[in-house]
């Protein structure tokens, strides 16, 4: 049994979705290098959720702290995505910014943020979407000072809602098959469009839309990792290698980039017709396909490369 | 002079007046109506076949579509209320006797009807009552079938999910009935026959294939670790010391977590090959990993499951298949296996009271019982010995001579303590009574009767109701694993200290097993993927459960 235990915190074996996010923090990086900012022991708790008669968690939910990837210093966020579904209330959000803000400070090798969320946290709505807005200006400003924010997505609660914005102001982005990204969740969208717009409940259609391998295929995510805590370690780290500058030039690539795709795919009422588009040979084997096989069909399709975002 | 025919000469009134609508026996979906309009007559004893999976959906829909003043007051004996149409035709006048035994999901909506005094109910059964009732007293006039193909002499190839057909046709065949089968496709030659074409007197071409409900899959990334733990000590405290080899399993997420253990945690234990070889049970995916890690020798099948039907072809040797090589299953033989062959059946519940009776019913739904019950009973018509059925039977404490003891079933409730919405499994009082008594039930629906159980499994330990000498033993031992429910922190702490010592509650400690080791790294598979891999890509799970 002890075997058993200690092998499911070796980043080769542990599954980043199965993870708790202090599992995935730790095994992230360098061994005995992490160290928290505001630990559970000081009970930095959601002022708010009492006055809904929910329980709230020592850490509300995200995991922040200094620590050494591959001998380089971090800054590292991690959202716990069973607390909440990992949204963003007061204090979760504070101390993301807060980290990020420390960043222009300590001038880290890059901040990673290991996003596990379904957007902000209806019970303290005001103060999350206050968080998502500061979070992405704070963003603009670790980048502008040339420091890469690396997004890493694959928790059970995907990264959704502001979460999704925030994600999308960052330098780059990993992604694994489980993880999705998107801003309206499948079940918002069909309360609001109805089940013939979208089915939530037919998950094939979730993952094709918001998926991991659909938004590596388009370029929304820029690169795509197994799911074990040592893939998404090799991603961070080629990530932050070939991180963009965040001047002008790129933020108009990415203009163009967004325009020219919506142009091309505007039109497509199926993930699978948007993958045709893109010169993949076998759409309908896309979600099937093992990591090896669908990292040789990216290598084919030229919107997954790109120097934008 | 007697009239010995009558019978006879009404089903081929019924037949002549059918042919009318058909090409022979065949019958295109849009005359369905007509069809059924001509064949039935007022106050029929009508099987429509559905029950918990598969569903003549497409004479669902003809039937509810008849005019009731030419199809009305039918008494429906059919073993499940599972589709709108099967209550539309309440509402309309179509039918207003019902006999049946499974209503999963028009539960809500069957109890406000028997409310409204809109059914006259005669009783809710468990399936093989009903099977019996069939050949008794309550033999369909008329019923409508289920298949997958026929060919244009009526035989026909029910498919993997063959369940209850056999059953039904036999008993509307042979006795002056009229059997009507829907089939996705008419061919030239069926892969197999299933049912002779002389027993099938009309076949509907349906305009789309009948609905299977995927009820026996559960996604491994929903098992939390409450499940492991319990299904740890399940796998420990009762299978490895009763060797318990032929089993069934109840459908919830905790009997599939033992599934999962098996080739883990059971595997650690030295257990394989001594326990859960034999199988009566549905082609569970979580049963996979077990499967081909050469735990489980054979598995017989009440029907099949979405998804599972290339992996079953391709393990002939576990199955039973037909010459074409798929499944071919059949709930009663397979209920019949349960009860009688089977030395342990493991499900879960609702609602536990302080005897040990149990019940799926709450005060706004009237599920029905399926086949629980019949797995998870005593059969007293049993007689052939097994280790198990006799260490069961000596902890009974049957007394007399040893020559002349009967030996004991396990049936043993899977419970958390605290079900869905921390509503507490543990309770004074069954809702079913209250039911039973607003709806003028005779007999309040217990899904399982306190005589029958002998093992209660909770997060809080085991308690073995076989070793309890009185009803007050019986239920400090059942508060005794009640946790932090009402019931539980009702306890007795001596009484359940002094059964503890006793060996009739037991803690995770007292079994060797540290909770904190309950981890979902123990499960074999953690998510529906990890089963498309252990099966090597046969199986195909459906949409729902997918998450790629």
């Amino acid at each position: 049994m002890a075997a058993q235990m200690a092998a499911s915190t070796d980043p080769q074996a542990l599954s980043w979705y199965e993870a708790t996010a202090r599992q995935r923090v730790v095994a992230l990086a360098d061994p005995g290098t992490f160290t928290e900012f505001l630990p559970p022991t000081e009970r930095r708790m959601s002022p708010h959720l009492p006055l809904f008669d929910l329980p709230r968690a020592f850490d509300d939910g995200i995991v922040v702290g200094r620590a050494r990837l591959d001998g380089r210093p971090v800054l590292v966020a991690a959202q716990e995505g069973r607390f909440m579904g990992g949204a963003f209330g007061e204090v979760h959000g504070a101390k993301l910014i807060g980290l990020l803000r420390a960043a222009l400070d300590v001038r880290p090798a890059a901040v990673l943020i290991l996003f596990d969320t379904g957007g902000v946290r209806l019970q303290e709505a005001n103060a999350g979407e206050t968080a998502i807005a500061e979070a992405m200006r704070a963003i603009a400003e670790v980048r502008s000072a040339g420091v890469p924010v690396i997004g890493l997505i694959g928790g059970r609660a995907g990264c959704y809602g502001g979460g999704g914005l925030i994600a999308g102001t960052c330098s780059r982005l990993a992604v694994s098959e489980g993880g999705r990204i998107s801003v309206s969740g499948p079940e918002v969208i069909e309360t609001n469009r109805g089940a013939e717009e979208f089915d939530s409940r037919d998950r094939a259609l979730v993952w094709r839309t918001m998926g991991g391998k659909h938004r590596r295929l388009i370029g929304g995510a820029d690169a795509f990792a197994a799911d074990t805590v040592a893939a998404f370690r090799a991603a961070a780290l080629d990530l932050i290698g070939r991180a963009p500058a965040f001047d002008l030039a790129t933020l108009e690539a990415e203009q163009a980039r967004l325009e020219a795709r919506i142009a091309r795919f505007g039109d497509c009422r199926d993930a699978t017709e948007i993958w045709a588009r893109l010169g993949v040979n076998d759409p309908d084997a896309v979600p099937a396909m093992t990591t090896a096989a669908f990292d040789e069909t990216v290598a084919r399709v030229e919107e997954a490369h790109h120097d934008a975002r | 002079m007697t009239d010995w025919r009558s019978e006879a000469r009404l089903r081929d009134d019924r037949i002549a007046a059918g042919r009318a609508q058909a090409d022979g026996k065949v019958v295109p979906a849009t005359r369905a109506v007509d069809l059924l309009e001509a064949v039935l007559r007022p106050g029929d004893r009508v099987c429509l076949e559905g029950d918990n999976q598969k569903q003549a959906d497409c004479l669902a829909r003809a039937l509810a579509a008849c005019d009731p003043g030419k199809v009305h007051d039918l008494h429906m004996v059919q073993s499940g209320i599972v589709l709108p149409e099967h209550l539309d035709v309440f509402e309309t006048g179509i039918a207003r006797r019902l006999d049946y035994s499974y209503s999963g999901p028009q539960g809500g909506r069957i109890a406000r009807m028997l409310y409204g005094g809109q059914i006259e109910l005669g009783a809710v059964h468990t399936y093989l009552e009903l099977f019996a009732r069939y050949f008794v007293d309550l033999t369909p006039n008329v019923a409508l079938i289920a298949g997958v193909s026929a060919d244009r002499e009526g035989n026909l190839y029910t498919g993997p999910n063959t369940e209850d057909t056999p059953t039904v046709v036999e008993a509307t065949a042979f006795k002056n009935g009229v059997v009507i089968a829907q089939v996705n496709a008419i061919v030239d030659k069926v892969p197999r026959v299933d049912i002779p074409g002389d027993r099938i007197d009309f076949v509907v071409a349906a305009d789309k294939p009948f609905y299977v409900e995927p009820l026996f899959t559960r996604d491994p990334a929903a098992m939390t670790e409450t499940q492991v733990l319990m299904a740890m000590m399940a796998i420990k405290g009762i299978y490895a010391e009763y060797g318990i080899r032929r089993l069934n399993h109840g459908i919830g997420f905790g009997t599939a977590a033992i599934e999962l253990l098996l080739p883990t945690y059971g595997e650690r234990l030295g257990l394989k090959g001594r326990i859960a070889t034999h199988w009566a049970l549905n082609p569970h995916p979580t049963l996979i990993p077990a499967i081909e890690s050469g735990w489980v020798q054979q598995v017989h099948c009440f029907g099949s499951e979405v998804g599972m039907d290339r992996y079953i072809r391709e393990r002939p040797d576990i199955f039973f298949t037909g010459r074409d090589g798929s499944l071919r299953s059949n709930r009663a033989f397979c209920q019949t296996a349960g009860l009688y062959a089977c030395d342990l059946f493991i499900g879960s519940t609702l609602q536990i009271d302080l005897s040990g009776h149990s019940s799926t019913v709450t005060q706004n739904r009237v599920a029905g019982f399926g086949g629980a019950p019949n797995m998870g009973s005593d059969p007293h018509g049993r007689r052939h010995p097994s280790d198990t059925w006799m260490k069961a039977g000596r902890e009974a404490q049957i007394t007399g001579d040893p020559m002349l003891m009967r030996g004991r079933k396990l049936v043993v409730q899977l419970v958390e303590t605290f079900g869905d919405k921390l509503v507490p499994t543990f309770v004074e009082r069954l809702d079913a009574m209250e039911l039973a008594k607003k709806t003028g039930l005779e007999l309040a629906p217990v899904m399982i009767y306190a005589d029958d159980v002998t093992h209660i499994v909770t997060e809080e330990g085991i308690a073995n109701l076989l070793l309890c000498r009185d009803a007050d033993e019986r239920e400090q031992a059942i508060r005794g694993v009640a946790g932090y429910t009402e019931i539980g922190r009702g306890r007795d702490r001596a009484k359940v200290e002094d059964l503890r010592a006793r060996g009739i509650v037991r803690r995770p400690e007292d079994l060797g097993i540290e909770p904190l080791d309950a981890d979902r790294a123990l499960l074999a598979a953690k998510s529906i993927k990890d089963l498309v891999h252990w099966s090597g890509g046969l199986y195909e799970p459906p949409a729902k459960f997918r998450n790629w």
